[in-house]
């Protein structure tokens, strides 16, 4: 046999071989993501990733529509009686978990109880609560200490947030996340498996019973096209790219801004921004150091800041930022200029000169900063340089992430450090607003505030608090914002149902291929 | 033979317990907290210590240490912090790949690097010499990653013909046509290596060349490629099997930049993602299976020497 029908036989092969791999994969939805979640156990993890894929199989009694209002998931409706304190929680009655058995009152109680007492945000709602219990099969009864406005919010917000499990998984668990065989929830999606490095994959829950009405966000009708969704981690940005452009994946998560402009323009890939905004902070430490309690200093270094020189710097394309000081972006019923003129002052002078009458006398202000998020470190060097242009002496330190959270954890080890937050739906989960937050902002001003603005469940009112509450941040300066950032995905154009963004989240129930 | 064998494999025994002792005092060394990783920003310095005290991370270190080392002795590296599955099963789905990986990628180092070297050295001074040269020169200086992200946009994007990333089980759907998704990753780790084979087979064959037996075989009159297989390249290959030894070892642990370019499964890959998220039980795991690994690849490489070199003795 000649060279010639080697190399044709070979050809033939790599052909059939292909057409062998991609055929079985109709049915199959293959996301490409940035690596692997800790676990899917929604109540104690926070992980975005998480999230991405256990929203799928996980439910909560509610859910945010597109306008980011909670609505009824798994719960049909509510009465609130003495006065905002007794919240009484009728439940959707044809509702099975993958395991067959129907969710009753017993597993919400038991979901809540694990969530409040382990769960990573359940002590923000269960700070508040004096019992939970089953009032009827199908009925809960949430009884509050007193009024609390953000309840609905927070058993909306999936994240670290109160996900149904059966009684039997719960009972008993504790803050270690559940193991892959307690991940049996209601949604539309079943766990199937889990190939460290590979692949985790869920299958189509057949007996799924979708909430009815039009889909809107994550509320409403919810039709469930694939067959199992498959998510592969690919730690390359340029294998991911290239291998939705090769056709081996059909969504691509955190795709850097450098390539928008390309990705944008080519036919092939489909650009989808995350509609909620990310936002770094840049936290001041109110434990130790000089930084301590002079609120003085805090905003001299936050004058001296020019944000949307870093912006440009550390994120690139401006479709993909917006140098916006408010803690909710244009258009959220959150939104409010309160205090966001002194959000990027850009004026090394006047900094340097607010520095001399706060005291500052030149010493060292240890700014700890990661390596493991690219925009992190680039923020950081371009704030360093200002820092330095109004006379501060900044000793940054970089560490990688799990190194930095470590330390942070200590007082005397920093006095500013550089995280990100992602979108969330109500002010009270913002970290700041987290007195045990590294930080640990805990003013008696914003104590008062906090407790008004949790006291009442009357919208007008918690979002003129809100904006009370966003003053005092830029006066106080327990945390600068550095700015909202768009992060973007892509997708095969041949998805269809996908929304031109995502609402936080992405989501596969109402897309086929 | 046998008798030398048993005696290096007692020797492991200390050196085994070593280096358990220096791989978790160094993975205990490095700061970061797995619970607070695990747990994630939003949890409080009380979740996180009630976590780490459920993983048993709050106990004193020479505690944890005895602890570990017992278990081991039972067959049991641990459990992973971060998947929740046993150490070894998470390092048996990722050694699969890591070894088809080692074993495709020398399979093209032997291809490549062996006939270039010979030919390079039977042709010493010509152009196909120079040719060769600067060739292993490319092929050494091109990084992994730029040579990796090309296959990808060449023959998979372009061509289609293989896939971009992943390795699914040879044992799971799609079988041994699975081993497509090797070529491209073997194709680009073997590169550099098979430069410095190229090169190694080059100069040992130069330098068995001079040799007496060599002049006395070419004086004997007998054809030219006789002696550069039998005499030369026989001789030549006592110094490149260590090379193949060390390199065979060094693709299945060192693979990480290849393995992350084309998100392949394996060891490399597995071991970078334990430290970032302080999986310790995995890090120590794989670390403690590499260490063996090395030693029992080390032990091969000695006793294929003897079979080789008649002179070399296994006392």
């Amino acid at each position: 046999m000649g060279l010639k029908t080697w190399l044709k036989l070979a050809v033939v092969a790599g052909v059939a071989a292909n057409i062998a791999g991609t055929a079985f994969a109709g049915g199959t939805l293959r996301y490409a993501t940035i690596g692997e979640p800790p676990s899917l156990d929604q109540q104690v993890i926070t992980s975005d990733l998480a999230t991405t894929i256990a929203h799928h199989i996980f439910e909560g009694l509610y859910t945010f529509n597109a306008a980011y209002e909670p609505v009824p998931l798994l719960a049909e409706s509510e009465t609130l009686s003495d006065g905002g304190k007794v919240i009484t929680i009728t439940l959707r009655k044809n509702v099975r978990f993958h395991n067959g058995q129907p969710m009753t009152a017993a597993d919400v109680v038991a979901s809540l109880q694990r969530w409040g007492a382990y769960g990573s945000r359940g002590g923000l709602l269960f700070d508040n609560v004096e019992r939970v219990e089953a009032t009827g099969e199908y009925e809960v009864t949430i009884t509050l200490s007193r009024p609390f406005g953000p309840w609905k919010n927070l058993l909306a917000f999936i994240n670290g947030g109160p996900a149904i499990y059966p009684a039997s998984i719960v009972e008993g668990a504790s803050k270690e996340p559940l193991a892959p065989d307690g991940y049996i929830g209601t949604g539309p999606y079943k766990f199937s498996a889990w190939e460290p490095n590979r692949y985790l994959e869920l299958v189509r829950y057949e007996d799924y019973v979708s909430p009815e009405g039009d889909p809107d966000g994550y509320a409403g009708r919810r039709t469930v096209n694939f067959d199992r969704l498959r998510f592969i981690p690919v730690p390359d940005v340029g294998t991911r790219v290239a291998g939705l452009r090769a056709g081996d994946f059909d969504y691509a998560e955190s795709i850097p801004g450098d390539l928008y402009a390309e990705l944008d323009a080519d036919p092939g890939v489909r650009t989808i921004l995350n509609g909620g905004p990310i936002f770094g902070l840049v936290f001041t430490n109110s434990k130790a150091g000089p930084l301590k309690d002079n609120f003085a200093l805090r905003r001299a270094i936050q004058t001296a800041l020019d944000k949307t020189a870093a912006l440009r710097v550390a994120i690139g394309p401006e479709s993909l930022w917006r140098a916006n000081g408010s803690f909710y972006p244009k258009g959220n019923v959150w939104y409010t200029e309160a205090g966001i003129e002194n959000f990027s002052k850009a004026d090394p002078e006047l900094a340097r000169r607010m520095a001399e009458e706060a005291g500052y006398d030149g010493e060292p202000i240890k700014f700890m900063v990661s390596t493991n998020y690219p925009f992190h470190y680039d923020t950081a060097i371009v704030y360093t340089r200002q820092l330095a242009e109004a006379g501060f002496n900044i000793d940054l330190q970089v560490y990688d992430w799990a190194t930095l959270i470590e330390k942070r954890a200590q007082p005397d080890q920093w006095d500013m450090f550089f995280t990100h937050h992602g979108f969330v739906p109500d002010p009270i989960l913002i970290s700041v607003m987290n007195d045990n937050y590294p930080g640990w902002w805990a003013t008696p001003e914003k104590q008062k505030l906090k407790a008004r603005f949790t006291a009442t469940a009357e919208p007008a009112e918690r979002r003129a608090i809100w904006a009370e509450i966003q003053a005092l941040i830029y006066e106080q300066v327990p945390t600068m914002k550095t700015g909202d950032i768009y992060t973007y995905n892509i997708a095969s154009p041949a998805l269809e149902g996908l929304a031109a963004s995502t609402l936080i989240w992405p989501h596969f129930w109402n897309v086929s291929k | 033979m046998l008798g030398y064998a048993l005696d290096r494999l007692l020797t492991l025994v200390p050196t085994l317990l070593a280096a358990s002792l220096l791989v978790f005092l160094f993975v205990r060394l490095i700061p970061g907290d797995p619970a607070a990783i695990l747990l994630g920003d939003a949890a409080t310095p009380e979740q996180v210590a009630a976590l780490t005290r459920e993983l048993g991370l709050d106990q004193p270190l020479w505690k944890q240490y005895f602890l570990w080392l017992g278990n081991i002795l039972e067959g049991d590296f641990g459990t992973s912090i971060f998947f929740g599955k046993p150490v070894l099963a998470v390092i048996a789905d990722s050694a699969e790949t890591s070894i088809l990986l080692a074993v495709t990628t020398m399979g093209w180092i032997v291809l490549i690097g062996v006939p270039i070297g010979i030919l390079a050295a039977v042709r010493q001074g010509s152009w196909i010499d120079q040719a060769t040269s600067g060739l292993a020169m490319l092929m050494a200086s091109v990084p992994t990653f730029w040579l990796g992200l090309y296959f990808i946009l060449v023959f998979a994007v372009g061509l289609g013909w293989f896939p971009s990333s992943g390795f699914p089980s040879i044992t799971g759907e799609g079988g041994l046509l699975n081993l497509r998704y090797l070529v491209l990753p073997s194709l680009t780790l073997a590169a550099p290596n098979a430069a410095l084979i190229i090169r190694l087979v080059r100069a040992s064959m130069l330098d068995v060349s001079r040799e007496d037996h060599v002049r006395t075989a070419r004086a004997k009159g007998l054809h030219p490629l006789r002696v550069a297989i039998k005499h030369i390249f026989r001789n030549a290959l006592i110094a490149v099997a260590g090379a193949f030894g060390f390199t065979f070892a060094a693709l299945v642990s060192e693979a990480v930049v290849t393995e992350t370019v084309f998100s392949l499964p394996g060891v490399g890959r597995l071991v970078v993602q334990s430290i970032l998220r302080r999986d310790y039980p995995v890090i120590q795991g794989v670390i403690l299976i590499v260490v063996v690994f090395y030693m029992f690849v080390n032990l091969l490489v000695d006793l294929a020497y003897a079979r080789l070199d008649p002179r070399v003795s296994l006392k």
